[in-house]
């Protein structure tokens, strides 16, 4: 080993902490330069506080986490969200096989050997097709509620069934988020090619990870969807206000804010507005 | 010893204590008879050696010293973790409050400012305890500093931190003869190693923990390449290496004994956790046998541990259910007799060959 001076090792480490940061500005610049891929406007129903940084008094910085769900098929029930990740009928043996998964070698065995998450490119539809198939199955689930109901007067089941049902549907048109996960692939530029408007469409990173679903007793593959490889949204000084109080706010909501994606398919917010308060 | 670490110092002053106590009882004995010159020219040796080694380090002297040292490392190491946590504390709480620009100036003074001082600190804290508390604080500074870059500009994260972070601990551990910082080195080295094998497998890089042998690699390249770059200085620093190696080998070789269905291999989970068991037994008793022929201790500790952990294991899965338990801790007490007999003709062997050398 080489026995180096005070004055190398001062040189050495000033550098690597130099050359650290400026590597990680330099990626954020790039990030942000040029048109961003994506400029979505989104609402707290697609923007929260991360759970359990509501009420924190240790950490005096506030950041919003994308929320959004995953697009089913048409005999599905119900749309999934995101914070536990969910499982897509449209991500099936084929696609999963077209993103690099080896599912072709699936055996007896596989049942007990999982799968592995791999990081692919996810395109996110905001206020679409998707949310808008949501919000009619949850509107047609509750005008069927309401006719079972009325059919069977005076029957409390029926009764629950129905209110939820509409509660669902409440929920769905005004408090749900509208960003839902629609493909996957692993080539931005095809995906952009594909889904070209940047103001509803986003394309981000995110992991997929196979999983066997069994229904009608039919064995199958489907993939599903872990996480997003985005962090949460930092919200600057300035954008702060507009929170205030977060916890409030976030619980409530009420304000617009303007995400947009860069280069790396790494957001930033653009700008933070209160808007009037719903009830 | 021109370039002596405050360690191999220390060792040295240890081992003229030795001498003096020996040469005393032999001189006693009758069997040693040094002149009266002869024995004040070694006095006065050693007497300039200690005080040189006492000026540039402050070394122990004596045994009372050395028990409070004991102490003072014991401090030292929890007043490192503390202020550490105490950082990173008092930055979450407040840099919300902070405009962008202060958030990243003070993130980067922060870690420019700790390294400096630590590197002031060392040059007049010949004990080291004060360095090793404000280089962990440095060390800490910046691991904040690129985390919290991370947070203020939402860059995904990514395993190239691991190796900055590695980088600079290694600096400061080198630098600053400091085994903490070695063993943070050490433990980002391993987490970027085994995420590179694990994304070079298609995973995602947070995962490679899910598949144990993303470690192998690590392993093999910390128990080799260290012994090859150092010769003299920083031996102490070898140990080290040779035990995080052997533990990122012989731990996920135990999971997977247990666990076939995490390994990368396309075969039956039964014959992986057969294979891996056997070859958790071969790996332990080789760490054995190494340690046993290089001198090697700390291997041959680490061997006999995992060689115990697996034949236990083991025994476990076969014997626990159908023998009565009398029967069992029987097996256990008699394998560890065996076990002891096996190291007692390994030592004698040692010795036996150590004589006749």
């Amino acid at each position: 080993m080489i026995a180096w001076s005070r004055r190398r090792t001062l040189i050495a480490g000033a550098l690597l902490i130099i050359a650290v940061n400026v590597f990680a500005l330099a990626g954020v610049a790039y990030n942000r330069s040029g048109e961003p891929t994506s400029i979505l406007h989104l609402s707290e129903r697609e923007l929260q506080l991360p759970y359990g940084r509501v009420s924190s008094k240790e950490n005096s910085g506030v950041s919003l986490s994308l929320v959004w769900r995953v697009r089913r098929g048409n005999d599905a029930d119900g749309a999934d969200y995101g914070a536990y990740g969910g499982a897509a009928d449209w991500l099936d043996q084929a696609k999963l096989a077209a993103l690099g998964f080896d599912v072709g070698s699936d055996t007896a065995r596989r049942k007990f050997k999982p799968w592995r998450s791999k990081e692919v490119l996810l395109v996110l539809e905001f206020d679409g097709p998707a949310y808008r198939q949501a919000l009619a199955r949850a509107q047609q689930s509750a005008d069927d509620e309401e006719k079972l109901q009325l059919a069977n007067p005076g029957n409390q089941e029926f009764e629950r069934r129905a209110k939820r049902a509409r509660d669902n549907a409440k929920r769905e048109a005004s408090d749900s988020s509208r960003l839902f996960v629609v493909d996957a692939g692993l080539d931005a530029a095809a995906l952009r090619a594909q889904y070209p408007d940047p103001t509803h469409t986003l394309i981000v990173r995110g992991q997929v990870r196979p999983q066997r679903a069994t229904r009608d007793r039919q064995d199958s593959l489907r993939g599903h969807i872990a996480a997003l490889s985005i962090a949460p949204i930092n919200v600057p000084l300035q954008f702060q206000p507009a929170l205030k109080p977060p916890a409030a706010a976030a619980k409530t909501g009420s304000f617009s804010a303007t995400v947009a994606f860069g280069r790396r398919l790494e957001p930033w917010l653009v700008a933070l507005a209160e808007t009037a308060r719903r009830k | 010893m021109t370039q002596a670490t405050r360690s191999e110092a220390q060792q040295r002053a240890d081992e003229i204590r030795v001498f003096r106590r020996e040469a005393d009882r032999l001189q006693r004995a009758g069997v040693l008879e040094l002149s009266a010159a002869q024995a004040a020219a070694v006095a006065e040796y050693h007497r300039a050696l200690l005080a040189g080694y006492a000026q540039r380090f402050d070394i122990d002297q004596d045994v009372k010293a050395g028990q409070l040292s004991l102490g003072m490392r014991v401090a030292s190491l929890l007043g490192a973790l503390a202020l550490a946590a105490s950082v990173l504390f008092l930055f979450y709480q407040f840099w919300g409050g902070l405009p962008t620009a202060v958030q990243v100036g003070l993130l980067v003074c922060a870690a420019l400012g700790s390294f400096i001082a630590t590197l002031w600190l060392q040059g007049r804290d010949h004990s080291g305890y004060f360095t090793k508390l404000a280089a962990l604080l440095a060390f800490v500074c910046f691991v904040l500093n690129v985390v919290m870059l991370g947070q203020i500009f939402n860059i995904t994260p990514s395993d190239q931190a691991l190796l900055a972070w590695a980088a600079y601990a290694l600096l400061l551990a080198y630098s600053c003869d400091l085994r903490l910082l070695l063993a943070a080195g050490i433990l980002c080295v391993i987490a970027y190693i085994s995420a590179r094998t694990g994304t070079w497998s298609g995973m995602y890089w947070l995962s490679f923990g899910e598949r144990p042998e993303n470690f192998l690699p690590a392993a093999l390249l910390l128990f080799i390449v260290p012994s090859l770059l150092h010769r003299r200085r920083f031996a102490e620093f070898l140990p080290i290496y040779r035990v995080f190696g052997l533990l990122t080998a012989l731990l996920p070789v135990l999971v997977l004994s247990h666990w076939g269905g995490a390994s990368y291999l396309d075969l039956d989970n039964s014959v992986i956790e057969g294979g891996y068991q056997l070859f958790g037994f071969a790996l332990s008793a080789s760490a054995i046998w190494l340690g046993a022929r290089r001198g090697w201790p700390e291997v041959i500790n680490t061997g006999i541990t995992f060689f115990v952990i697996f034949l236990y294991t083991k025994l476990y899965d076969w014997c626990w259910e159908i023998m009565p338990k009398y029967l069992f801790f029987l097996v256990v007490g008699l394998l560890a007799v065996l076990i002891l007999l096996i190291l007692k003709r390994l030592r004698t062997a040692s010795l036996s060959s150590g004589g006749a050398r």
